[in-house]
C-alpha cells in the first residue's frame, strides 16, 4: 500500500515483522481481517478526500470578500439526495458482506484436528493448561502468562474466569483474534497459527503479545503474556515442560512469587487487604503469633503453612471462614514450598 | 401592537435594550437566580455548571495524557499515577464527560435557552420542571463529588458488574450510581419539557416544518431521552440493590449474569451516543447555513435523519458485545444495523456541504467550528465504518482505535458544535461581543488540538494498544508522546475561551439584536432578550430566508428589510 509506504519509513513499524497499520499476520484470520481493514479504508479515504475537497473548495471560491454575494440556489434536489443516500448503502452492503464473511469463517472452528487448550483469566493473570502431544503422558502442564502452540496446526481455547473474579478479554494483536472471558461460562476462541514467533521477531524468547483487553481493575495493565509459535512438536513439549516446572526458578524468592501469583494471589493480598471470601493477608504474617478460631495460639512457620496448603482445615484462622480450596503438587511439593516459605520470609523486610 | 421591533431597524439605530432578563425578574438578588423559572436563567445556570463538568473532565484527561507520556508505572523515575489512581482518574474522566458535560451540555444549556425562542414561545411549557431538571443535575454533580471526596472510584464509567458490584460494599460506588439515577431524571424531565413545548407551545404560523433544524435535532434528542434513559436507571438501580443485598442478578456467584448488564447498559448508553451527537448536528446546520447566508439544502432530509438516527439508534447496542461472547448470529444482526445508522449520518454531512454552494462564507469564529465540524465528524463517522465490521471489530475492540474513534464523534464533534454554538449565540445570552480575533485563534487551535491528539491513536489501536493501560510497550511512545502535546493545546484552547468569553460578559462590545444576519426568530428578541423573550410578536418567516436581512453596519448588524415589515404589517391588517 502506498500511503503504508510513505508512512511507514516515518514511524517504527507495529510489533517485529508488523507494518505500518498491523503487527505481523501470524493466523489464517488475519489475512481476512486486513483484507477487510484495507477495503474500508480506501472506501473512506475517496469519500472523506471528497467531502473534504469539495468543502475546500467551496470555502475558497465562496469566501466573504469584497464584492461576493450569494446566490439564490435550489434548496433541496431529490435526484441528488436519492443518489447520496443509495450509492452508500450499496457500498456499506459490500463491506458488510466481505465482513461477515471473514467473521464467519473467524467464528467457525475446524470440526476435526482441533487441539484444545484451557485458559484461565484471573486477576492479574493468565494460566494456560497443557497435555497430550509430545508431552510425558497423563501429566498437565499449567504454565502462567506464556502460551505454547505449533503452527499449521487448528486450536481452540476454552476460556473461563473463576466465579468470584472480574470480566477479562483475551486479545492476541499478531493473530487479529480476541474473545472476552466471563465468570460462569466457557467462551470459545479458535485460530490456526501461519508462522512461528521466531520468523516475526528472530529471538526465540520473544514471542508475540498476549493482552487482557477487557477492564479488570488495579493491574489489568500488566496482565499481558506472550504467545510462543514453534516449529514442531518437539520444541513445543520442551518449551512446554521447562515453563511448566516450578524448580527452573532458580531463585527461590522468584519462584515463590510465581507460585503465589498463580495460586494464592486471589485471596491472600500483601497489603493487609482482605477480598471478598479470602483468608488473612500476607502482610506481617510470617513468623506472627496468631489465634486460631478454637483459641488456641500457633506461630505461622514451615510447618504450619505446610500443613493448611495440604490439609488448609486443619488450622482455621480466628475470624475467617474454613473455605480454602486444598493444593497438593504431588512429587513437587517440595520445589513448591521452598519458593512459598523463601517468598512469605521476603515479604517481611 | 404597535411600535417596537417594527419601528427600530427602519430607524437604523441599534437599541441595547435597558432592561432585560438579567437584570429585571420577578425576585431580586441571588433569589432571583436560585428560584426562576425564566428558561433563559436556567440555561445559564446550567452553562456554568456543564462548563465546571468541562473543566473537571478535562482537568483528568490532561492528567491521564501526562501519566501516559512515557511507559512504564510506580517504580519509573517518570512515574505520576499509580495505577490505582491512573484507573480512578478515567474512571472520572469518562464519568463526569458523559453524564454531566456530553449528555446535558447542549439540550440542556444553548438548547433550554433558544428553544422557546425559536419557536417565538415565552417560555418553555413546564418551568418549574425545568428548574427542577437543573436541581437534579447539580444533585447529580455534588454525589460525583463526593465520590471525588471519599477517594475516587476505579470501577470505569461503564460500571461494568463483576467488577463493580460485585466488590465488598463500598459508599463511593453507591454514590456514583446514585448520581447516574438522579442525572437520569434530570435528562427525562429535559426532554419530556422540550416535546411538550413544541407539540403545545408554538405560534400560529409556525409548523413543524417551520422549525429550524436545531429545533427537530432537540426533538430527536428529547425522544431518546425519554424512552432509553429510564432503562439505565433501572440497570444501575438493580446494580445497587445486588451491591448491597447481594442478590443474583448480574453477579455470577450468586447466578446472576454480567452479559445481560451489558445489554440492559448499553440498550441506554448507544443510544445515548444519540442524545449527545444530536444536538451538535442540529448546531452545526444552524451554524453553516448562517454563516454561508444560504438556505440549508435539504431541510427535509436533515430533519427526518435526525428521527431515523434516533429510530435506528435504539437497535444497534450489541455492537458494544462483538467479542462478549453473544451469539455470531446476533453479532451479525448488530453490525447490519450499524451500517444502516450511517446512511442518515451521511446525508446530513452531503447536505451541509451543499449548503456552501454559492454561499457568502464568512469565517467567523462559530463558521471555524462548524468547518471543523463536517471534517472531525467524517473522520468519526468513517471510522465507525470499521468497528461496525465485525471481522475489522475483532482486532479494534477495546484498542486505542475506539477511543480515538469515539472521541472524534463525541468530542471532536459534539465539543466543537458546543463551542460553536456558544460562541454563535453568545451574543444573544450575554448582550456582548466576545474577541473574535482570539476566538478565531482558539477555534484553530481546538481543530488542531484533536488532531494532533487521536490521529496518532488511530494507528497506535490498529498495532494493538489497549485502552485503559497504565502501562504500555515502548513500541507505542512516539504514539502516546503526539498525543499528549495534543491534549496541552485542547486544555489550553479551551481555557483560554473561558477566559476570554467570561471577560466580555464584563467589558465586552454591547452586541445588537442580530450581528449575524440569521434569520430564525431569536434574533428577532433584544440583545439579551426581554424578561418575556419578545416584547412584540415576532415576524414569522422561513428560518432560512436570510434574503429578509439587510446589512447596516459592525456595530448595527443585520436589520430585517422595509418591504418585508411592510408585507407583514399589510397582511396581518387583511385579517
Amino acid at each position: 500500500m502506498m500511503a503504508d509506504l510513505a508512512l511507514g519509513s516515518l514511524l517504527p513499524l507495529a510489533e517485529a515483522g508488523g507494518s505500518f497499520w498491523f503487527p505481523p499476520e501470524a493466523s489464517t484470520v488475519a489475512a481476512g481481517s486486513d483484507f477487510t481493514y484495507h477495503f474500508i479504508l480506501w472506501l473512506c479515504i475517496i469519500f472523506f478526500v471528497g467531502i473534504c475537497g469539495v468543502t475546500l473548495y467551496f470555502m475558497v471560491k465562496y469566501r466573504k470578500r469584497p464584492g461576493h454575494k450569494e446566490e439564490i440556489t435550489s434548496t433541496h434536489n431529490t435526484k441528488l439526495e436519492l443518489a447520496w443516500s443509495i450509492i452508500p448503502l450499496f457500498l456499506l452492503m459490500a463491506i458488510f458482506g466481505i465482513s461477515t464473511y471473514w467473521y464467519l469463517i473467524m467464528v467457525t472452528p475446524p470440526t476435526e484436528d482441533v487441539t484444545e487448550i484451557q485458559v484461565s483469566a484471573k486477576q492479574w493473570n493468565w494460566t494456560f493448561t497443557y497435555e497430550g502431544g509430545a508431552l510425558p503422558a497423563g501429566k498437565r502442564f499449567v504454565v502462567p502468562q506464556r502460551l505454547h502452540v505449533i503452527k499449521d496446526r487448528n486450536y481452540q481455547l476454552i476460556m473461563t474466569t473463576p466465579d468470584r473474579d472480574v470480566l477479562h478479554s483475551l486479545f492476541i494483536p499478531a493473530f487479529r483474534v480476541k474473545q472476552d472471558c466471563v465468570p460462569g461460562r466457557y467462551n470459545k476462541l479458535w485460530f490456526r497459527p501461519t508462522i512461528t514467533h521466531v520468523e516475526a521477531t528472530g529471538d526465540p524468547e520473544v514471542g508475540f503479545m498476549l493482552y487482557c483487553t477487557e477492564y479488570c481493575g488495579r493491574d489489568h495493565s500488566i496482565m499481558t503474556g506472550m504467545v510462543f509459535v514453534w516449529e514442531t512438536e518437539a520444541e513445543w513439549a520442551a518449551a512446554v515442560e521447562r515453563d511448566g516446572d516450578i524448580k527452573n526458578i532458580e531463585d527461590l524468592v522468584e519462584r515463590g512469587k510465581v507460585i503465589y501469583e498463580n495460586n494464592c494471589a486471589s485471596c491472600h493480598s500483601l497489603d493487609g487487604s482482605i477480598p471478598t471470601g479470602g483468608g488473612p493477608s500476607w502482610q506481617g504474617l510470617w513468623g506472627a503469633e496468631k489465634t486460631a478460631a478454637d483459641g488456641t495460639k500457633y506461630v505461622v512457620d514451615e510447618n504450619y503453612v505446610r500443613e493448611s496448603v495440604l490439609q488448609p482445615g486443619a488450622i482455621v484462622a480466628e475470624g475467617y471462614p474454613n473455605v480454602m480450596t486444598p493444593f497438593d503438587w504431588g512429587d513437587q511439593n517440595e520445589a513448591y514450598f521452598e519458593g512459598i516459605f523463601a517468598y512469605m520470609e521476603s515479604l517481611k523486610e | 401592537m404597535a411600535g417596537g421591533i417594527v419601528e427600530k431597524p427602519s430607524s437604523g439605530e441599534v437599541i441595547h435594550p435597558k432592561f432585560h432578563y438579567l437584570n429585571k425578574s420577578a425576585t431580586t438578588g441571588l433569589k432571583s437566580w436560585l428560584v426562576t423559572l425564566d428558561h433563559k436563567r436556567i440555561a445559564i445556570m446550567y452553562l456554568v455548571a456543564v462548563t465546571v463538568a468541562l473543566l473537571l473532565g478535562g482537568f483528568w484527561a490532561v492528567l491521564l495524557r501526562t501519566e501516559l507520556l512515557s511507559p512504564g508505572s510506580a517504580a519509573d523515575p517518570n512515574f505520576i499515577l499509580s495505577n490505582d489512581w491512573y484507573n480512578r482518574s478515567f474512571t472520572l474522566h469518562g464519568a463526569v464527560m458523559v453524564f454531566l458535560f456530553i449528555i446535558p451540555g447542549i439540550p440542556a444549556s444553548l438548547g433550554n435557552f433558544i428553544l422557546p425562542l425559536q419557536l417565538g414561545a415565552k417560555d418553555l411549557a413546564l418551568p418549574r420542571i425545568n428548574l427542577l431538571s437543573w436541581y437534579l443535575y447539580v444533585m447529580g454533580l455534588i454525589f460525583f463529588l463526593g465520590v471525588l471526596f471519599l477517594g475516587g472510584l476505579d470501577t470505569g464509567w461503564t460500571l461494568y458488574p463483576p467488577l463493580s458490584s460485585g466488590r465488598p460494599v463500598e459508599l463511593n460506588l453507591i454514590f456514583a450510581y446514585t448520581a447516574v439515577f438522579i442525572l437520569g431524571f434530570s435528562s427525562i424531565l429535559t426532554g419530556l419539557n422540550f416535546i411538550a413545548t413544541m407539540h403545545k407551545l408554538r405560534p400560529k404560523g409556525m409548523t413543524m416544518y417551520r422549525m429550524p433544524l436545531f429545533l427537530w435535532a432537540l426533538y430527536a434528542t428529547s425522544l431518546i431521552q425519554v424512552l432509553a434513559t429510564p432503562v439505565v436507571g433501572l440497570t444501575l438501580g438493580l446494580s445497587m440493590i445486588e451491591h448491597v443485598f447481594k442478590i443474583g442478578i448480574f453477579l455470577p456467584q450468586y447466578g446472576g449474569d454480567p452479559v445481560m448488564y451489558q445489554h440492559f447498559f448499553w440498550f441506554y448508553s448507544h443510544p445515548a451516543v444519540y442524545i449527545m451527537v444530536l444536538p451538535a448536528m442540529g448546531v452545526q446546520s444552524e451554524l453553516i447555513a448562517a454563516y454561508s447566508r444560504k438556505h440549508v439544502f435539504g431541510y427535509k432530509a436533515i430533519a427526518w435523519s435526525s428521527i431515523a438516527i434516533a429510530a435506528i439508534g435504539f437497535i444497534v447496542w450489541g455492537h458494544h458485545m462483538f467479542v462478549a461472547g453473544q451469539s455470531p448470529t446476533a453479532g451479525i444482526i448488530f453490525s447490519f444495523l450499524t451500517f444502516l445508522v450511517a446512511i442518515p449520518s451521511a446525508i446530513k454531512v452531503f447536505n451541509w456541504v451543499a449548503t456552501l454552494y454559492k454561499g457568502n462564507i464568512d469565517f467567523k469564529a462559530p463558521m471555524i467550528y462548524a468547518l471543523s465540524f463536517i471534517y472531525l465528524f467524517g473522520i468519526g463517522g468513517l471510522t465507525g465504518l470499521f468497528l461496525a465490521s465485525i471481522a475489522t471489530n475483532v482486532h479494534l475492540h477495546d484498542t486505542y482505535f475506539v477511543i480515538a474513534h469515539f472521541h472524534m464523534v463525541m468530542v471532536g464533534s459534539v465539543l466543537t458544535a458546543f463551542l460553536g454554538g456558544v460562541h454563535y449565540w453568545w451574543p444573544k445570552m450575554t448582550g456582548r461581543m466576545y474577541n473574535e480575533f482570539l476566538a478565531r485563534i482558539c477555534a484553530v487551535l481546538v481543530f488542531v488540538g484533536f488532531n494532533v491528539t487521536f490521529m496518532p491513536q488511530f494507528v497506535a489501536g490498529t498495532r494493538g494498544m489497549p485502552r485503559r493501560y497504565a502501562n504500555y510497550l515502548d513500541e507505542f511512545t512516539i504514539f502516546h508522546q503526539v498525543s499528549t502535546v495534543g491534549a496541552y493545546i485542547l486544555g489550553g484552547a479551551v481555557v483560554i475561551q473561558a477566559g476570554y468569553l467570561l471577560y466580555s460578559v464584563f467589558k465586552g462590545k454591547k452586541a445588537p439584536p442580530n450581528p449575524w444576519g440569521a434569520a430564525s426568530l431569536e434574533w428577532q428578541a433584544t440583545s439579551p432578550p426581554d424578561f418575556h423573550n419578545f416584547t412584540e410578536e415576532p415576524i414569522t418567516m422561513g428560518a432560512y430566508d436570510f434574503e429578509n436581512w439587510e446589512f447596516v453596519s459592525e456595530d448595527a448588524g443585520y436589520k430585517l428589510k422595509q418591504e418585508v415589515i411592510d408585507t407583514r404589517q399589510s397582511l396581518s391588517k387583511v385579517h
